[in-house]
């Protein structure tokens, strides 16, 4: 009687029951350094990984979409929203530097660019974060901002190694940016509330509405995204705009670093 | 090496597919199979928050490495509700 109480004891705990644990966290720990001691090499690394589950990702998505038609529209679907969505977005950021006299003085400097790849996006990278497979020897610096289709300003580099770099993106918390909002360019400051999503709080009387864009530094003004919702507090005298980015984050592969001169209010570091 | 009351297959399986979550899953399910795990291996959580952050946090102002956080306290209810669980069983 007295063995069967051991072994009951022993089916819900033993010394030996915590050795995946250990084994995990030491695992951790080992990555950890690695990615302390050696960042470079940790990317080199990761790279490829994250590759793999990028073209994993891609893979699943055809093969479930394979089953049915419906499903196979409905990706064609979202890929033409979003060409579509990057080209009103180019059709205004062009629209926007015609009447913006200051933008025509900067408009050499707008067309250069240094390309690259998104490593990992939302919502695999958590924090509101884009790794990209390029860095110092890509002429990437500290605080260029990162742009994606059509010319969206997506974030600010927060982190450069030799070949990788890191991109906070404007919806990150902490994260404040000077901004504009309508028609009529009224300037507001747009926070970063995690998850895709932008914040900003407006006078009560001012006259924006659901729809309206809202237009980040560039150079000039260019369109960051668009007011979803209009909170209203009776006790608050103005309302929160949310705000929704002009682009999918969970679809940018690609972007372009330019050092617009732009200061932002993120305490960037050079942390790998 | 085997989880409370899972085999020792098993528990490998969750470990490694937790670790691989983190790469190639949304966060959310991330989360989901962490707080699964810790019911079988109550360090995996705080493994799991640290690896994540490795890979995707960023410190500037105003952020803290959560998955960490998180990771650790999850880990240490699930190591004292075991510890209660045990104290229960030797006590009959």
């Amino acid at each position: 009687m007295k063995k069967t109480f051991l072994v009951k004891r022993n089916g819900l705990l033993s010394l030996t029951d915590v050795s995946w644990g250990v084994f995990a966290l030491a695992c951790a720990i080992i990555v950890l350094l690695v990615r302390l001691i050696a960042p470079g090499f940790f990317w080199y690394v990761f790279t490829p990984v994250f590759r793999v589950a990028d073209a994993v990702s891609l893979e699943g998505h055809s093969f479930i979409s394979g089953f049915e038609n419906a499903a196979k529209l409905t990706a064609q679907n979202e890929r033409l929203a979003n060409e579509n969505t990057a080209l009103a977005n180019e059709n205004q950021a062009l629209a926007q530097k015609i009447i913006d006299i200051e933008d025509l003085f900067t408009s050499t400097t707008a067309k250069s660019g240094i390309l690259a790849g998104v490593v990992a996006r939302p919502p695999e990278s958590p924090y509101d974060t884009l790794v990209l497979a390029a860095g110092e020897n890509a002429g990437i610096t500290l605080g260029m901002e990162a742009f994606g289709d059509g010319g969206v300003p997506l974030g600010i580099v927060s982190s450069v190694l030799a070949d990788f770099s890191r991109v906070t993106l404007f919806s990150a918390p902490g994260v404040t940016t000077a901004g504009w909002v309508g028609n009529d360019g009224l300037a507001i400051t747009i926070s970063g509330a995690g998850a895709g999503v932008m914040n900003a709080t407006v006078s009560r009387s001012a006259a924006i509405a659901v729809g309206d864009t809202v237009f980040a530094p560039g150079p000039g003004m260019l369109p960051i995204g668009k007011v979803i919702r209009i909170d209203s507090n009776p006790t608050a005298p103005g309302v929160t705009l949310r705000i929704q980015p002009a682009l999918n984050l969970f679809s940018v592969s690609w972007v372009t670093i330019r050092d617009t001169g732009v200061p932002f209010s993120i305490s960037a570091t050079s942390t790998p | 090496m085997r989880g409370t009351s899972l085999s020792f297959s098993t528990c490998g399986t969750l470990t490694l597919l937790a670790f691989v979550s983190v790469i190639f899953f949304p966060w959310p399910l991330t989360i989901m199979l962490a707080f699964t795990s810790s019911f079988f291996i109550p360090l995996l959580p705080l493994a799991i928050g640290l690896f994540a952050d490795t890979l995707y946090y960023t410190p500037h102002s105003g952020t803290l490495p959560l998955f960490t956080l998180y990771g650790a306290l999850a880990a240490g209810v699930s190591i004292f509700v075991h510890r209660q669980l045990r104290t229960g069983i030797i006590g009959r």
